[in-house]
Order: structure tokens, then sequence, then C-alpha cells
């Protein structure tokens, strides 16, 4: 089930709504549990008991590695606990890919059945990792209640797309949030600016991205419309599924961190980074760099930590040799702008960084190596094909407004001109301008057939 | 108004919002049809624990809650308005609309399906038509005369028909794409207007040596909405179905081979079910007989054709005294004989270019 869908907005979550609010406190936990589980059954009958046990394995290792601090012992939990939750990572997401390269490169021929990637289990893995991790390090007490670690990491609104949420920022507000109307009408607001974002922008640019794929008659013009817009179209789906999902957390009383932060005005990859799926970037952060040594080490150590973070970052987001090349090549950008990249303008840079990060997201969105070679070199004119034709230009006029909304709404230019609006008026204007989107949100769910999530690969 | 006014009202509102739309969803009556659309709504799935633990019943819950939404029709029309309107994109779902004239973008040309139309004429020549004049035309399709001109994606029709010119072999081919321009269509369906299409049945009527010179008595049924009107789910204007009669439609009987029955040249009944261009023939059927006593010759002629032929067969009920329609979309090529004598008949194949383009739906 995904948010932008008529059955999660007019069925799923009315019922979550009335049974959240009807009940007292002491039971709001098991309710969410309940029908995020119900959410996760609804698209994944079969995997619900890998999530399952997830949250078992976190919960039992959790309490021991708290019982027997400061021995071996709680090591040792803490590593199977590792082991287990990478392993069904490593197991559910590689494997194929693993075999598949085995064989290519070793001339034999093991056979391994199709294994089907369980949604969300990026996510939740990385959840529930961090869970045992921070009590481990003593950051946070193990929790008791099942209920409430398992309320924790299967949480729906940001279940099978993120934010990745540390038990450590929402522990206190399992037991002891509070519900206002100003929190649950902000997380409306969160909530319908992040549908709009998915269901009119990101759907709208994911279309042309599909007609770019299947059209034989490619120009320069159409490689550039669909690197841009592939840009674009990311951002929109997966910032706009972060705003829902922060949005729905907020109606029910929780805070989740921000998610991204206007990544494509960054001056450089390292900001880029620091704007852009800021969730991922902090856990690799604490997760991986940071326990390796950072940058608080030789400088061989150091380059070797960064190539690390970065590989790991690519294969995070898909098994395949594209994603591998796509976090290296930001793995070397940041290298790049550490050690050589100093005192650039602005304007210089700015442009530096879109660049670099359109060339990424055309590898990100390749199907294969073959692609991403023929999809960069079409970009600059490879394989004789005319700078524009026909099929180009119309498409480029089809989809002109949706792309030049795209690429404000990409930058804080309508937040800030929102925040100059004076209040007495906002306040009347804020109601009926949630409560318009509405209406083409739903004529746009109703009439279309093309609604999928980014980021469900994960 | 404060703050926490408007933050009340928003809670209020879209509380109202998504649980009164919930309480609609369910209480609403399920619709079978979509007139618009021309398709069965999907239904909610069975209950059952196999549905649920082990088939698809979720992913058919999410059908049945997209058809079956209150007032999908007229979210359909909101939606196709701010394609057009706030979003100014050129089409809605590949319709699009120039003046009055609403099509399909058909594109990009599909060679081998081009050639696999030609050897499937081919197979149907060799294995039945030996002793028979055969001729072939061609009809185009609106894109035609609407996709280049105005700037939208089409196929390349010179090309397509250089394909099919040169990979068919033994017919005659008779070009008609002279003898229309897009007026001859109706504005808001995909085929041609019956009356409009003289010029074309003259071209025909040439090629395939043969005289028709009647004259016809026009009837209007109105008021008609093709195919593209539902699609495009725009306020385009209503069309008319001008059909036409004399001594020879007037006399000659249809004979419908899937249903057995005996009807008129023109089913009027038919002006008010899901497909008002149905008029023609009842509609489309693998396999329709014209008897046509009055008929100027005791010649008989074979149309293979596709829903066009429906409105041309007419046509030829002056000439022949029996019109056999054969439609290989709806009948396996090989079971033809099993239905109907093949002895040396005038043949006349005759396809839109859009059939020609996906050809993978002649058997």
């Amino acid at each position: 089930m995904v948010f932008s869908s008529i059955e999660f907005l007019f069925y799923f979550l009315p019922i979550v709504i009335i049974l959240y609010f009807a009940v007292p406190m002491k039971l709001k936990n098991f309710i969410l549990l309940i029908t995020s589980l119900f959410f996760y059954f609804y698209g994944e009958k079969v995997y619900i008991i890998l999530m399952l046990a997830a949250i078992v394995s976190a919960y039992v290792n959790g309490l021991l590695i708290e019982k027997f601090r400061g021995t071996k012992l709680s090591k040792l939990f803490l590593i199977l606990s590792i082991a287990i939750n990478a392993g069904m990572l490593v197991f559910f997401k590689y494997a194929n890919f693993t075999v598949d390269n085995l064989n290519s490169l070793l001339g034999v021929n093991i056979t391994l059945a199709n294994i089907a990637l369980p949604i969300g289990i990026s996510f939740y893995t990385f959840q529930t990792l961090s869970y045992t991790v921070d009590v481990y390090r003593g950051d946070v007490k193990a929790q008791r209640n099942i209920i409430d670690l398992a309320a924790y990491v299967a949480l729906f609104p940001q279940l099978i797309a993120g934010p990745i949420v540390r038990y450590s920022d929402i522990d206190n507000q399992l037991q002891h949030r509070t519900i206002t109307v100003k929190k649950v009408s902000d997380g409306i607001r969160r909530f319908i600016i992040g549908l709009s974002k998915k269901v009119l922008i990101a759907n709208a640019l994911g279309q042309l991205c599909d007609i770019f794929r299947n059209t034989p008659e490619k120009s320069v013009l159409f490689f550039w419309i669909y690197a841009i817009s592939f840009s674009l179209h990311i951002y929109f789906d997966f910032s706009g599924y972060s705003d829902m999902a922060i949005g729905l957390g907020r109606i029910f009383g929780f805070e989740f961190m921000e998610n991204f932060n206007y990544p494509y005005i960054s001056k450089s990859v390292t900001e880029f980074w620091r704007r852009w799926h800021i969730s991922l970037g902090t856990w690799f952060r604490d997760y991986i760099y940071i326990p390796l040594g950072g940058s608080r080490t030789t400088k061989i150590k150091w380059l070797r930590n960064i190539l690390i973070v970065w590989l790991f970052t690519g294969l995070w987001h898909g098994a395949g040799w594209n994603f591998i090349i796509w976090g290296l090549y930001f793995g070397a950008l940041l290298l790049l702008e550490k050690l050589f990249m100093k005192n650039i303008p602005d304007i210089i840079s700015h442009i530096y960084v879109l660049f670099a990060v359109i060339i990424s997201f055309v590898i990100f969105n390749a199907p294969d190596m073959k692609t991403v070679l023929s999809d960069i070199g079409g970009l600059f004119g490879a394989g004789n094909i005319p700078i524009s034709n026909t099929v180009t230009l119309y498409y480029l006029r089809s989809y002109a407004l949706v792309i030049i909304a795209a690429i404000i709404g990409a930058t804080p230019l309508v937040k800030n001109l929102a925040n100059k609006i004076p209040e007495k008026v906002s306040n009347i204007l804020e109601p009926i301008v949630l409560i318009g989107l509405i209406v083409p949100i739903t004529a746009y769910l109703v009439d279309g057939s093309f609604n999928p999530f980014l980021y469900f690969r994960f | 108004m404060n703050s926490n006014i408007k933050h009340k009202i928003i809670v209020a509102v879209f509380s109202l919002i998504f649980i009164g739309a919930f309480i609609c969803c369910i209480i609403k009556p399920a619709t079978e049809y979509s007139e618009s659309e021309r398709r069965k709504l999907n239904q909610f799935p069975e209950v059952s624990f196999e549905n649920v633990f082990k088939g698809d019943f979720f992913s058919k819950f999410s059908d049945y809650a997209v058809d079956q939404f209150p007032l999908r029709e007229q979210f359909r029309k909101i939606k196709a308005f701010f394609t057009y309107n706030v979003f100014m994109q050129k089409d809605n779902n590949d319709i699009y609309v120039i003046g009055d004239q609403a099509s399909k973008m058909e594109f990009p040309l599909r060679e081998n399906s081009v050639i696999e139309a030609t050897e499937k004429i081919e197979y149907l020549c060799n294995k039945y038509l030996n002793g028979s004049k055969v001729y072939c035309s061609v009809i185009p399709d609106k894109n035609y005369f609407l996709a280049a001109e105005n700037g939208y994606p089409g196929v390349d029709y010179d090309k397509m028909m250089s394909v099919f010119n040169n990979n068919l072999e033994g017919v005659t081919y008779i070009d008609i794409f002279n003898t229309l321009d897009i007026d001859d269509y109706y504005p808001t369906d995909t085929h041609w207007d019956q009356a409009n299409i003289k010029d074309t049945v003259n071209a025909l009527a040439n090629g395939m040596e043969i005289q028709l010179n009647a004259d016809y008595k026009e009837n209007v049924l109105e008021p008609f909405f093709g195919v593209y009107y539902g699609q495009s789910a725009l306020p385009l204007k209503a069309d008319k179905i001008t059909y036409l009669t004399n001594e020879y439609t007037e006399s000659a009987t249809v004979i419908n081979y899937e249903t057995g029955k005996y009807l008129p040249v023109y089913n009027t009944d038919k002006f008010t079910a899901k497909d008002p261009y149905d008029i023609f023939l009842d509609g489309a059927v693998s396999i329709i007989e014209i008897i046509s006593p009055k008929a100027k010759t005791d010649k008989e002629l074979i149309i293979f054709r596709d829903s066009f032929g429906s409105s041309l067969a007419p046509y030829f009920t002056e000439y022949y005294s029996k019109i056999t329609l054969l439609d290989t979309r709806y009948i396996q090529s090989d079971l033809l004989g099993d239905y109907v004598e093949f002895s040396g008949q005038d043949v006349l194949f005759i396809y839109n270019t859009s059939v020609l383009n996906n050809s993978n739906m002649l058997k």
C-alpha cells in the first residue's frame, strides 16, 4: 500500500485515525502496531515474518545486551543482532547479485531461485541495527515492552520509505508524546504538501521518464530532458514521501527528523549529501564512518573510510553495478572536494553540483551497465542521434510547465514567499489551499494508473 | 482569524473529508460499467482465506477502490481539466484535441508489425483465396491528418505504406489516402463518418472494377458521443451519426454468426447501447453475412476488415448479392474454412493504419 493511493487515503487512514484517537494513550502504540502490521501485510504477505523476526531479534538481543553490559556476552549479543539483521539484508537483497557475478567471473553455474526483495527491508533492518548498537553504547535503555519496540520498528508512516528513525530519537515519544490540535494540523499540512509533491509533480515527471525509455526516437535534447526530469522526479518522489511520513508521524504525536533540505541549492557535493536523504547519510556517518575512525585517523584510512561508506551507500540503494558506481562516484567527488576544491565562486560550484548530481542520477536509474554507458553517451551525442526531433519537442512543450514548477519547487522560493505572507492572511489562505489541493490530488489518483514509488525497491 | 482557529478548521475539515469519503466509499453501490471508458469496472474481490493469504485479494482491492470511488467521472474530468489547463500538457492519457477533433496518439511505427500484417494477409490468400480477385486497401487513422501538422508524435505513414506495399504480393492495392480528410471522421470517435466517404467508396469501386452509383437517404441519430469523448474526459461537443439507406440496404438482411440473429443492416437499437457505432451491422463480430436480394449482380464479396468495414460494407449491397465480413481479431484465421465457403468471390482486405501498427491483434 502506498500513501498516494485511494485505498490508503480513503480506507486505511480514516480507520486508523478513528481507532487511534478513540483509544486511551496506553493503547495507542498497540493500535499503531496492529495497523502497521496490516499495512505491511497488505503489500508483503509472506515476508512480514522477516520483519517480525527482526523485531523479536532486536527485542531479545537488546535486553540481553543490557543485562550483560560490561561483559563479553554483551558484545556477543550485539554481534548476533548485527549478524541477524545484516544477514537478512545481505541475503534477500544481494544473494542473486552475488551469485550472478560469481557465475560471470568464475565461469561457474551456481543456480539460485530468484529471491524477491521484501518491501522496506533496507529501512527496518537499519532501524533495528541502530537500536541494538545504541543500547550497546548506552545511548538508550533497552525497551522492555515489546509492543512499544515493535510499534517503533513497524510504524507505518516510515516503515517502507523512511526517514530512517533512530530509536534514540523517539524513545521518549513512545511513552510520553503529546497530541495537540496544532500538531495534528501541522501534520496534515505536511502530509498534504508531500502528497501534492508526489501526485502532482513526481508522478508526471516519472511518466515523462517512462516515455523517454519507451521511445525509440531519441535525441540529445531528449536525453537531457530525461536526465533533468529524473533528477527532479526522484527528489519530489522521495522528499514527498518523507513529507508524508513526517506529517503522519506528527498527526500521531511523533516528531521525526527532516530527511531533505532543498538539496538542489547546494554548492558542493558535500553539502548536497547533508541535504539529501539526511537520515541515511547520518546513519552511515554514526554507525560506519565514525566507528571506522572517520577523518580522525591516517590519510590512507580516512580515504578507505570514505570509500567504504560510499560503497555501502551505493549498495544500500540497490544490488547492481550501477549503484556501486553511483556510490563510489560520489565518494570520489567528495574526496576531490576535500582535497582540491576550495574558494570556487558560488555560481560555478552550484553549476558543478547540479551537473554532477544529474549525471549521477542517470547512472542511478539505468537498469544495467550497458544502459549506463548508452545514457551517458546519449547526453553528449553518441550514437549519431540528432540534437532534437519532433518527439522531443512535443514532450518538452507538453511537460515544460511541470518541469518549471518542479525546478521552482526544488528551491526554498515558495516557502520564503509563503513566510512573507502576513499571518492573518496566511491563516485564511492555508486551509483553503490545503483543501483545494485535495481535489486535484484525488482526481489524479482516480484517473491515473501510473503511481509507483521509486524507493519501494529498498 | 488566529492560528488556533486555523488549526481547528484544518483538523475538522480534513477529518470530515477523509472520514466522510470513507463512509461514501463504503455505502456507495458498486457500478458495473463505465460508459466513458467503455469497460467493466472492477468489483469487490472475493474474500476467502486463499485469496487473502495466497492470492491477489489486496491488489484487486486496490483496483476496486479506484474504479468504485464516488464521483469517479467527475474526478476524471477534473484531472483532464488540470492536465490541459493548469499544467498545459498537450495530451491526457495519450488523447489530444485539435479544435473539435479528438484523437489518440499512435507512435512509433512498428515495422515488424506491418510486415506481420502482410504475412497474415498472404497466409489467408494462399490458404483460401486461390482463384479470387484480391484487393487491398488501408484506411489512414485520424493521426495521419492531425499529428504531424500539429506537432504531435506520430507514425511515418509514408514509410509504413512503403513497407506494407513492398512486402505484400499477389494483391491489387487501392490507395484511398487522398480521398479522405479529417472532416470525414467523427470528431469524438476513431471511425470515419459513413456519409462522408463517398469519394473513398468510388475509389474502391474503380479499383475493384465495379459500379456503385446509387443514391442514398441520410438518416441522423444524435447526440453521439464517440469513444474519445469518454477517454478524453473533456466537454467536447456532441456529434451525430448519419447512416445511409436506399432500396438495397433496406431489403438486405444481416446474419450475425455469433448470435445467430437476423438483423437489418442498421441496428438502430444499438444507438443507446455501449457503443453507438455498433448500429452498423450489429458491431464488432467475427463473421457477418449480408444478403442483398436486390443487388445488381449475383456476385459475392468477402471483406477482411476491422470496425471501419462495418460502415463501408452497406455501400456494396448495391452490387454484391452476398457480402461476408470476416474480422480475424475475433476468430482464428485457420477456423474460417469451417464457417465460410471460399469459392472465387471478390475479396477486399481493408484495415486502418492502427491495426497494421498493432497487427498482433490479428489472429
